[in-house]
């Protein structure tokens, strides 16, 4: 088995689909049809990743979050089938794990399950290097490598990259990633992250509009691939 | 009847005046008693005009040489004494009258033309207060038929060559047919205002026939008895004309801004319809995705042929599912979407655009020519990023099997100037203005929507955008704004 998932769906039709989706790809699903079920279920369950649709009906999405997050063993990908950032950006500073937007297909489920699940089991095992394709962050010794030759970095870059990496993989929000490196204060100037990101791509080799490392999440923030 | 009484009056009055020194004279000598005519032709001058103390002058001065003048009991003029006296009385008479008939006319004027303010002062402010302009119009038609002059008064609506009577007297089928005309062809019956000034124009006199004055956003329609019409009351009736076409005017604003708010309002309601409406499109797409994507993995122990056919339905579902975002974007678009714009990297926008396009464009090679320097575009990302998507999609579509395709962008005066271009056939002349409109397409399986939002939210941000053909193949040109520039900030 490759893991557990919960889905949180009120359509019948999408319950059976990705049972179907994600069984023939060796996961192990269970499905409800609102919030209050999945509260009772994940904690009987103890799933390894809920899928959450936001549009449920009675509790919300939102509310069913807030209501999981206690939970914390289990990674939050949410789900919804209007593409308003607000609400990506909102669900990830709530604590999802990642978003998708319906439509989409088994097969980006089913990597976007694998990259929140290989993140988990790094933080679990509390890997101190996270690595990006050739680019390796030694968290412990605060190192930064591109294919063995290593890059310096300031400090606020240092700062910027370190954050992207301990959640690699995972889209990082504006508003969060101006928090932890310059603090409450330079909340919605997100010229500062695009500023520091252009710098740090610049020291790592890396080209912007086709970049290997940090992608830009428009209009959410960034991520490190994974 | 009435005119001949100051007349009586000065006779009355000079006998009068006679008799007073007629008693006098009985009693003592007094020399110089004739003054005392003066005193009344003073009078009969300032109160009742020339004439009568014209009339007073030559009595007094009869009736004085009569009694008083030796040889009294005739009237004979001897010495040039008297005749001075004569012409004293008249003079008196001449520049008393003079002056006090320019002082009577200057406070009847005064008056006339504080009537005249304080009607259109209390007009226009009533027009200022109540919202509903009517009622002020109602009182400038109550106004106008004040004056003398004016027996009928009444203010017209055209509206799509219909008259309606907004305000004033009633006004027969054929009068308000006659207005629609009037100001359809702009032209005034019986009346004519130049340079604020009302003239009338071939009425006769006691004629009941109306005169129609087109303005801005109505008519004015009026009977004037012309025979009454002096320069105060025309004067007086150019105000409020100046008046009426200003109520008009606001009437017809009131209107606009009006019907306005119910478009606007209906545009929203056709955006939550359509948003709704691609939520519950939406749902059942994502569980036909979810479905048919689902019996396309290995496991699921599918023939090769069955697998293809699902992929095939998977398409499909996925190019509804664009259509539908295509819709209500448009949809959003048309409705005036606001923009949140921000500085935007270039480079950020073509990578979201072309991560998101992956799939498709994993066929083609893809030319991307940044300069290094470009400076940051001030652009809302969503939308900027939708555009270069789907220029991206269109060239995809356009382009042979692995043809290039080339997404750039370059400064030039002072805007970012971006292109997209592909190796695919040239496109018709007569087509490269229609590309952007709105469902024009050229293939039986586009949308015609694509393009349709590029161009509305390239126009959105204050930029162009254009279509040519190149030497090799079409190119999409477009401009975004550059982002001013920032303090840098500290690292």
């Amino acid at each position: 088995m490759s893991g557990r998932v919960l889905v949180i769906d009120d359509e019948i039709e999408m319950q059976r689909a990705l049972r179907a989706g994600l069984g023939y790809h060796d996961f192990e699903v269970r499905a409800v049809g609102s919030g209050e079920d999945a509260i009772r279920e994940v904690a009987a369950w103890r799933p390894d990743v809920i899928l959450l649709d936001l549009g449920l009906p009675g509790m919300d999405g939102f509310a069913t979050l807030k209501a999981l997050r206690p939970a914390e063993r289990s990674a939050v990908i949410v789900v919804s089938v209007m593409p308003d950032e607000k609400d990506k950006v909102r669900a990830l500073d709530a604590g999802a794990d990642d978003y998708l937007v319906k439509p989409f297909g088994t097969e980006e489920l089913v990597a976007r399950i694998r990259a929140v699940l290989r993140r988990q089991a790094a933080v679990t095992a509390g890997e101190p290097i996270v690595r990006s394709g050739d680019l390796e962050i030694d968290i412990g010794r605060r190192l930064v490598t591109v294919a063995g030759r290593s890059v310096r970095l300031t400090p606020t870059e240092y700062e910027l990259l370190r954050f992207l990496a301990l959640h690699a993989g995972k889209p990082v929000t504006h508003t969060t990633l101006l928090r932890q490196v310059w603090g409450d204060y330079a909340i919605g100037d997100t010229y500062n992250t695009r500023y520091v990101v252009a710098q740090i791509r610049k020291k790592l080799g890396d080209d912007p509009a086709n970049p290997r490392y940090i992608v830009n999440e428009p209009g959410v923030g960034y991520r490190l691939e994974a | 009847m009435r005119r001949l009484t100051p007349y009586a009056i000065a006779i009355v009055g000079v006998i009068g005046v006679t008799s007073v020194i007629g008693l006098i004279t009985s009693r003592a000598s007094v020399q110089g008693l004739s003054a005392m005519y003066l005193l009344l032709i003073l009078w009969l001058a300032a109160r009742w005009g020339r004439w009568p103390a014209i009339v007073g002058s030559i009595a007094s001065f009869m009736l004085y040489d009569f009694y008083f003048v030796a040889p009294v009991g005739t009237l004979s003029v001897r010495g040039t004494a008297e005749l001075l006296e004569l012409v004293v009385l008249l003079v008196v008479a001449l520049v008393t009258s003079q002056l006090a008939g320019s002082l009577r006319r200057a406070r009847a004027s005064a008056e006339s033309l504080t009537r005249e303010s304080r009607a259109l002062y209390e007009v226009a402010t009533e027009a200022l207060r109540s919202q509903e302009v009517t009622v002020a119009m109602a009182m400038l038609c109550e106004r106008a038929t004040d004056l003398q002059s004016v027996q009928r008064f009444a203010l017209v609506a055209v509206d799509s060559g219909q008259a309606s009577a907004l305000a004033g007297v009633e006004l027969t089928a054929a009068e308000l047919k006659q207005a629609a005309w009037s100001h359809e062809n702009g032209r005034s019956i019986g009346i004519a205002v130049r340079a604020g000034a009302v003239t009338l124009v071939g009425s006769h006199p006691g004629a009941a026939e109306a005169a129609y004055l087109p303005l801005a956003s109505g008519v004015a329609v009026m009977v004037i008895e012309s025979e009454l019409a002096g320069p105060d009351e025309l004067r007086m009736l150019a105000a409020l004309i100046g008046l009426a076409d200003l109520l008009l005017d606001r009437r017809r604003a009131a209107l606009e801004s009006e019907r306005a708010r119910g478009l606007e309002s209906s545009d929203r309601l056709k955006t939550a319809i359509l948003s709704s409406l691609s939520h519950e499109l939406k749902s059942p797409i994502a569980s036909l995705r979810a479905g048919l994507t689902a019996l396309t993995s290995p496991q699921a122990g599918l023939q090769p042929d069955q697998r293809e056919l699902l992929v095939d339905l998977d398409r499909q579902a996925t190019r509804l599912d664009r259509m539908v975002g295509d819709l209500l974007a448009l949809s959003r678009l048309e409705s005036g979407l606001e923009l949140e714009t921000d500085a935007q990297s270039f480079a950020d926008l073509v990578a979201g655009a072309t991560r998101r396009l992956r799939v498709e464009l994993a066929g083609n090679q893809l030319l991307v020519v940044l300069p290094d320097d470009l400076p940051p575009v001030e652009v809302d990302e969503l939308q900027a990023g939708r555009v270069l998507a789907n220029l991206l999609e269109n060239a995809h579509e356009w382009a042979p099997p692995n043809g290039v395709i080339e997404i750039g962008a370059s400064v030039r005066e002072g805007v970012l100037e971006g292109w997209v271009e592909n190796e695919g056939p040239p496109i018709p002349t007569s087509d490269l203005e229609h590309v952007f409109d709105t469902f024009w397409t050229r293939r039986a399986r586009g949308t015609g929507l694509g393009l349709a939002i590029c161009k509305r939210v390239v126009e959105a941000h204050g930029g162009r955008i254009s279509a040519e053909n190149r030497r090799r193949g079409p190119r999409f040109a477009f401009t975004f704004p550059l982002a001013p520039v920032p303090a840098v900030p500290a690292s």
